[in-house]
């Protein structure tokens, strides 16, 4: 391979997830599946489980995938992923092979099969697209949705508003896995994004990529503010951008303030039921995530700070995104 | 060749061995674990080259299996029970597929309160989905099984998967004779894979899209011939398979003592060793009784049954399991593949949860079938061994 | 019995109008039944909806091939897919478009009705969800059903999930569609040819559910065959490009979902607007505003 890829002007224009798909005008999911390929390249083989992603791009005789790709189920991305990866090295292939499964997929219903392969340091990539629901079966709440959204299995009742419980700290789940490599990564942070992906696939054993990939029809956004709203979920600590290697945990952007979560809120259709006490006490989350991640507490008046856990160590790295 | 006794786990285990098998994705259920640790003795001793690989779960065994097989590996893994319900999901994932996966299923009692012995409701309810099913007498028959499943499953005329069922700890631990093959032998019998699947980025495949209203009926009718199909592939490779070892165990059945007879049992399972021995019994008292062992249940032998049942006047079905709809899957769809022959069909189910099948059970049975062949008004169904009157 | 075909895409509630013209059937005395075409669908992609309304109990539950009356709540379908096809010769076709009925094409010469659904949704309910305002112009164009069972059944299916306000909008938008309505005949020059598609017999499939890349009777088939989708036909309006003030920075170029921006040896962009479905998140991320969104799918 030539010198690694670690900004947009170095991706290849070779697209291995090719236009013509189904999705949304305006999908998250669709630009970080686009640019993931594009970053793997065509030497990669492709597991998607039940998600939107399956049923934009590969319904019968065709798919968008130009590589290798099957689909069998919805659980069972991680054990599905060993498998292939075990046929193509008895026969002497070496591809990345990666599985791109929801949040509902990995989140939940996922989550052991995931577990599996990254106990068993399977070499395979697995990323985890997160439009924070259920939303191939149209909008259902899953571990991976925000506190107080509306979605149709959190409605916004009479007594009870949107979602009651803050989203699960996957990659807490994945780092006491120890794997090779682990990274969260925002489609509006370029060249972080594209740093982030290459690494994850020049490297032998587990790897996983956590991109949160906004959904129009789920979180109802406009369809162009997709990107504007991932940069704003990183601004107000909704999303962070870190990485795990070699067990150390690291920061890779650092927003210069923190912007209060309601430039992030009101973007959203699903938020906008929310009171001041339910905006309240997710900024509270906010603030002690906001802690945990980059050491420091933030400037009034967004925050006060409540507890003081041990914060990851902060990246060396020039902070700034692709300008 | 080799003269071993062991137990039909272990003969289950050199079997795959033998086959050359190269992914083995494994997960532990009671009584199957005896295969599992026995393949991974063979591998961590370097006595066979595949991928061990340790699920956290069935489904994730089955699941591995799939991206395997799809891969185009030869993929052997072994369950049981609740694991093969785990696997429910997965199971129907591979027919469709054309996936010539072979899985040992050690038959052990499925639903609440399920014990960990013997009883057939666990295969019984995979029997739609596509997989061919064999069930097994003995352990030498358990090591040859496999190796005609996978000559069967990789078959360009068949493509399919195929589940090879034996009874829990009455044959998966108990030991007896089993001559283990040469290498060079197997080799001959069963040639190196060629995959129909690849997963290689050099040459991309899509496999299991989704499949929208405008293709799916074509697919399944095309699943529906291949396990018609089967049938004669079926035939060839027991052929096959006694010219290359001298043993052969028949077709889809096999029978016994049923030139000339008058009534007859059908089982499947370790009950056909029992029920062969209560034919020379009642045949030393002249008594015209036959036997018949279903080896495939899927596919099921409807012309083989109506063939072998001329001239018989009674036939009794042994079921391991009940369909709580009044009889036993096996008996419910034997009477449907001899509603146009003139032939009394009984039902008798026995050995429910692991309870011993005795030769009292099997003498009963006969003689219920027996009565029925001269006339006399019998059960439909009986439940042998139950303590109680029956309703 | 009345049949209902209605061709919509994804997001314009073609269900919903399927659904709310059941209910006003209903409440006029008939018995009704609707029910989408089970896809997988997204926004934007094209939907159908069926209904039936007779005067005894419906026990057919097959889709519409012969539909009494068409409904097309977007008028690009009409080049897309033959909508009109199996309708009977005095069947009635409703489209939502700025044309005149005379102006249309449907392929059989029909009873047709016309309205500008979209500007009339966009007026009252600042969206373009056409359901309401076509079941106004199919209130006025049938009188299938009256006006009055039809805001009725629009206040119990909108007013329950939506509220009274969304119901008193809704019926605002079904009221101003039944004024504007323009009622006469529209032309059938235009072939009805179905979309070329790949049909084997069961025994010409190949093995399973596999496929390698390549093309069957003309049509794309296995990995990447997808992109002969051109979902460039969903698009309601259209980047336009500045190149003298493009920075270069490839922002747009990562940022596209359905990757139809292309990239120039020297780092300038250009697109294909094959694919374009106009959702304008290029001009959003562009730092120097060198692409703007222009209303309309044109090229």
């Amino acid at each position: 391979m030539n010198e690694e890829m670690s900004t947009i002007k170095d991706m290849p224009t070779n697209d291995m997830f090719t236009s013509g798909h189904g999705a949304c005008a305006g999908c998250g999911m669709a630009i970080a599946v686009k640019n993931i390929m594009r970053i793997l390249g065509e030497n990669t083989t492709v597991y998607v489980p039940a998600s939107c992603l399956i049923v934009i791009s590969a319904m019968y005789p065709t798919s968008n995938f130009r590589t290798p790709y099957l689909y069998t189920a919805f659980e069972n991305t991680g054990a599905v992923i060993s498998g292939m990866k075990a046929a193509q090295r008895r026969r002497g292939i070496s591809s990345t092979v990666v599985g791109l499964a929801g949040d509902g997929g990995t989140f939940d219903i996922g989550l052991q099969a995931l577990s599996g392969a990254a106990e068993r340091n399977e070499d395979v990539l697995y990323v985890c697209l997160d439009n924070e629901g259920y939303m191939n079966t149209g909008i259902q709440r899953s571990g991976a949705t925000p506190f107080g959204a509306w979605t149709t299995t959190s409605p916004v009742g009479k007594v009870v508003a949107g979602k009651r419980e803050f989203k699960k700290d996957l990659m807490a789940i994945v780092a006491a896995h120890d794997p090779v490599y682990a990274a969260s990564l925002s489609i509006a942070h370029f060249n972080d994004f594209v740093k982030k992906v290459e690494k994850a696939k020049n490297k032998k054993g587990f790897r996983f990529l956590h991109v949160m990939t906004p959904c129009v029809p789920g979180w109802r956004s406009d369809t162009s503010m997709t990107v504007e709203i991932s940069r704003l979920a990183v601004e107000t600590g909704m999303w962070t951008l870190y990485e795990l290697e070699d067990g150390e945990a690291r920061t890779t952007y650092r927003p210069r303030t923190m912007l209060p979560v309601t430039d992030y809120l009101k973007l959203q259709g699903r938020f906008r039921h929310m009171g001041n006490d339910d905006i309240a006490k997710l900024q509270e989350w906010l603030c002690r995530k906001w802690y945990l991640h980059y050491g420091s507490e933030v400037e009034q008046p967004v925050c006060a700070v409540f507890e003081k856990p041990r914060p990851m160590r902060q990246s060396e790295e020039d902070h700034l995104h692709f300008v | 060749m080799k003269v071993k006794v062991i137990s039909a786990d272990h003969a289950v285990a050199y079997g795959a061995k033998l086959a050359r098998t190269e992914v083995v994705p494994a997960f532990p259920i009671t009584p199957q674990t005896l295969i599992v640790e026995q393949l991974a003795e063979f591998i961590n001793d370097g006595e066979m080259d595949a991928d061990f690989i340790t699920a956290e779960s069935e489904h994730s065994a089955m699941s591995i299996g799939i991206g395997a097989s799809a891969g185009g590996v030869r993929v052997f893994t072994a369950t049981s029970s609740q694991g093969l319900a785990l696997m429910h999901e997965m199971i129907y994932a591979v027919p469709q597929n054309r996936l010539p996966i072979v899985m040992v299923n050690v038959n052990r009692s499925l639903g609440a309160g399920a014990g960990i012995w013997v009883e057939y409701n666990d295969s019984m309810a995979e029997r739609d989905s596509g997989w061919l099913q064999m069930y097994v007498e003995d352990n030498q028959e358990a090591l040859d099984a496999i190796l005609m499943a996978f000559r069967l499953a990789e078959d360009r005329r068949v493509m399919l998967p195929v589940m090879v069922c034996l009874d829990g700890f009455i044959l998966s631990h108990t030991v007896e004779k089993v001559e283990i093959m040469e290498q060079e032998e197997v080799d001959r019998f069963l040639p190196k894979y060629e995959p129909l699947h690849k997963l290689d980025p050099a040459e991309p495949m899509l496999i299991n899209p989704i499949v929208p209203p405008e293709y799916a009926m074509e697919m399944r009718y095309q699943l529906d011939r291949a396990v018609d199909h089967s049938r004669d592939v079926i035939k060839e490779v027991d052929a096959e398979f006694a010219k290359a070892f001298g043993r052969s165990y028949g077709g889809l059945i096999d029978t016994y003592q049923m030139e000339d007879a008058e009534f007859a049992m059908l089982t499947l399972g370790t009950a056909t060793g029992l029920a062969r021995g209560i034919v020379d019994e009642l045949r030393k008292d002249g008594k015209k009784a036959g036997l018949i062992k279903l080896r495939f249940m899927r596919p099921f032998p409807f012309k083989e049954l109506c063939q072998a049942t001329k001239g018989l006047k009674a036939l009794g079905v042994f079921d391991r399991s009940a369909s709580f709809n009044g009889g036993g899957p096996v008996h419910t769809e034997v009477a449907a593949a001899l509603c146009n022959v003139p032939v009394m069909v009984t039902g008798h189910i026995a050995g429910i949860g692991g309870r011993d099948v005795t030769p009292d059970h099997m003498r009963q049975m006969y003689d219920v079938v027996e009565r029925a062949s001269k006339g006399e008004k019998v059960r439909q169904v009986t439940w042998h061994g139950l303590r109680g009157k029956m309703e | 019995m009345f049949e209902v075909r209605f061709h919509g895409r994804g997001g314009q509630g073609a269900v919903m109008a399927a659904q709310t013209l059941a209910e006003a059937a209903v409440i006029e005395g008939y018995h009704a039944h609707a029910f989408p075409f089970f896809g997988a669908e997204r926004r934007g992609a094209p939907v159908m909806a069926f209904a039936r309304i007779d005067d005894k109990k419906i026990s057919i539950k097959s889709q519409v091939y012969e539909p009494d009356l068409l409904i097309v709540l977007d008028e690009s379908l009409l080049d897309i897919e033959p909508v009109a096809r199996g309708m009977k010769k005095d069947g009635k076709a409703v489209i939502n478009t700025r044309k005149l009925p005379m102006e249309l094409d449907l392929g059989i010469e029909v009873d047709c009705a016309t309205v500008n659904a979209t500007s009339i949704a966009l007026e009252f309910l600042k969206a373009p969800i056409v359901n309401t305002a076509i079941l106004g112009a199919v209130a006025k164009a049938t009188g299938i059903v009256s006006m009055d069972s039809m805001n009725k059944a629009i206040r119990n299916r909108f007013g329950e999930k939506f509220g009274e306000a969304a119901a008193n909008a809704n019926i605002g938008a079904a009221a101003a569609a039944y004024e504007q309505t323009v009622i006469g005949r529209c032309k059938g020059k235009r072939p009805l040819k179905a979309k070329r598609e790949w049909l084997p017999d069961w025994d010409q499939l190949p093995m399973g559910t596999a496929l390698s890349e390549g093309s069957i009777d003309a049509v794309m088939v296995g990995p990447g065959g997808a992109r002969q989708n051109l979902t460039g036909t969903w698009r309601v309006q259209t980047p336009r490009y500045d190149k003298e003030k493009c920075v270069r920075c490839l922002r747009c170029w990562f940022s596209c979902p359905e990757g139809c921006i292309k990239r120039d040896e020297d780092d300038h962009v250009h697109w294909d607007l094959n694919y374009c479905k106009g959702c304008g998140i290029c001009a959003q991320v562009c730092p120097v505003k060198a692409i703007d969104m222009i209303k309309g799918g044109q090229k």
